[in-house]
């Protein structure tokens, strides 16, 4: 049996010594800080078009991606994880359909739109109390591991929650992007534990970046949103919930997030202890058991492969409508996030 | 007996007079309506020599834009008094911070004799941050809009222009319209 502590991070194990790209933590460091400063500079400078450009072109490779290393962190047989994994697949499907479901009514006529707030409070309660159940049973997996502050932070954060909960949605908005950066610690450690030292100390430049893009785009005024695209972007920046805040600043912040986001899904993640093909599943541990499914595993990843392609067909057809599908959507992949980053943990 | 009863009933008599002392206190004035702020922009004031009279410059995209927020701000409200309106949400709320509260009290006592002085600190820094974030929520995120104003009467004598943050209000009346300028008073040497 495999266990999923068992599963080797690096997407392509027994490859560390052959062939592997020698880059010292000091150009890894200065390609990390290169990154986030042109990241944030082209955020700063051109906010909604990068938005719109970056999303073109990542929104559905990013997911992609995010597939392909879920599927290679999910053991070949769940043992005594199977609780935990059907608790996790059963809340992304629901809370995914309910989340999907909410615009879905409204669009149609079903549903005026009204007690939003209270619908979103409600989606946002199961959110948390998933996610607390997911981390006690996690906790349970060891034997010397007491999680049970998780319950007290939990529903202080439902009570948050309930207080204001579209603006404890758009939290969940910025602070998605951040959990790469929780997956890429948690990658490198098992990958490249050399470099965690360096990565860490160039976290440190993200707050300094904030609070920088924060000085500078305060004063500045906000952004026309005079055409629908435009006004859609500010308004899920924040741009309604925070009328004091400019939209310049807003769109900017979730812009430079959403490329750190991007960028360790797509670049580093796979590139970072890998010297083999992305289309192996040889690395799937589902694929590679004995009795396993490696054609299944080949047809989901071709299959959302061509999801990618219908995706950039939408974006260019109707970038608006489709930009509105993809983020009602979208929420699978952030729900997913949650139960293999504590399988990590 | 009798002590405790003669206690119980002076604190009932006490309790009861503050009804009357509040009867007594004047009605509050009703507190002016405050202006709703319903878009955000920068605002330049530039010192002119020459001009007769102060003129006030809005670009025709800026001029539509607000014109557009004027529009759909009609029916909305604001967050505080959407939950000081939603008992609703206001109760169910408290019923989670009652939980939180509890929950918090029994993995204390859990903890107590194998206390994990680092989950202590980790759950003090999550609170602490969480303070933190609604304070600046609060404050509009980002430096306080003040700062850039610091300067305004020593740029006005030198005939230097200053710019800033700029929230539009829509306040009730027919008054003339009013630039609020945040300047903080910052006492020169030898003042005290």
């Amino acid at each position: 049996m495999e266990r999923t502590a068992n599963i080797p991070l690096a997407a392509w194990p027994g490859a560390r010594s052959v062939g592997r790209p020698r880059v010292t933590a000091r150009a890894f460091a200065a390609l990390l800080v290169a990154s986030a400063c042109l990241s944030a500079l082209l955020a700063s400078w051109l906010p909604l078009q990068v938005s719109i450009v970056t999303v073109f072109l990542f929104a559905g490779p990013h997911n992609w991606f995010e597939l392909r290393y879920f599927l290679m962190r999910l053991p070949a047989r769940f043992g005594r994880s199977r609780n935990f994994f059907v608790v996790a697949f059963a809340g992304i499907g629901v809370l995914t359909l309910a989340s999907a479901a909410l615009p879905a009514l409204f669009y149609s006529g079903l549903w005026s739109g009204a007690n939003w707030p209270l619908a979103i409070a409600t989606w946002n309660t199961f959110l948390l109390l998933w996610i607390s159940a997911l981390v006690l049973m996690r906790a349970k997996q060891k034997a010397k591991r007491d999680w049970f502050w998780v319950l007290p932070i939990a529903f202080t954060l439902c009570a948050i929650n309930w207080l204001a909960p579209e603006l404890f949605s758009l939290a969940i908005v910025y602070l998605h992007p951040l959990v790469a950066l929780w997956f890429f610690d948690r990658h490198l450690r098992r990958a490249r534990s050399e470099w965690l030292p360096t990565y860490r100390r160039c976290l440190m430049l993200l707050p300094m970046l904030i609070v920088a893009m924060f000085w500078l785009l305060s004063g500045t005024p906000s952004l026309a949103d005079d055409n629908g695209l435009a006004w859609r972007i500010t308004q899920h920046a924040g741009g309604q919930l925070l009328p004091n805040v400019s939209t310049h600043l807003l769109v900017s912040m979730h812009v430079f997030l959403e490329m750190l986001h991007y960028g360790v899904w797509i670049i580093a993640l796979p590139l970072v202890g890998a010297t083999g093909a992305i289309w192996s599943t040889k690395t799937i541990p589902l694929a590679r058991r004995r009795h396993g499914f490696p054609k299944l595993i080949a047809a989901i990843l071709i299959c959302s492969l061509f999801v990618v392609a219908v995706l950039w067909m939408g974006f260019t057809i109707n970038y608006a409508a489709t930009r509105d599908i993809y983020f009602a959507v979208a929420i699978a992949h952030v729900l997913a996030e949650a139960p293999f980053l504590l399988r990590m943990i | 007996m009798k002590r405790t009863l003669i206690l119980s009933t002076a604190i009932c008599a006490l309790l009861a007079s503050t009804i009357y002392a509040f009867g007594d206190i004047a009605r509050p004035k009703p507190t002016p309506a405050e202006g709703k702020p319903i878009f955000y922009t920068g605002l330049t004031i530039v010192p002119d020599a020459k001009s007769y009279e102060a003129r006030l410059q809005i670009s025709q995209e800026t001029l539509k834009r607000i014109h557009a927020a004027a529009a759909n701000n009609s029916d909305q409200s604001s967050m505080i008094q959407s939950v000081t309106h939603s008992s609703t949400r206001t109760i169910i709320a408290g019923l989670f911070m009652f939980l939180a509260v509890s929950f918090a009290g029994v993995w204390f006592a859990r903890s107590s004799q194998r206390r994990n002085w680092k989950a202590v600190a980790a759950v003090l820094l999550i609170a602490v941050v969480f303070g933190l974030a609604t304070i600046i929520v609060r404050a509009n995120a980002g430096p306080p809009g003040y700062i850039r104003w610091q300067n305004l009467p020593q740029a006005l004598k030198d005939g230097k222009a200053t710019s800033g943050g700029l929230s539009i209000e829509i306040v009730p009346g027919d008054d003339n319209m009013k630039l609020i300028i945040p300047l903080r008073n910052t006492p020169k040497p030898g003042e005290e």
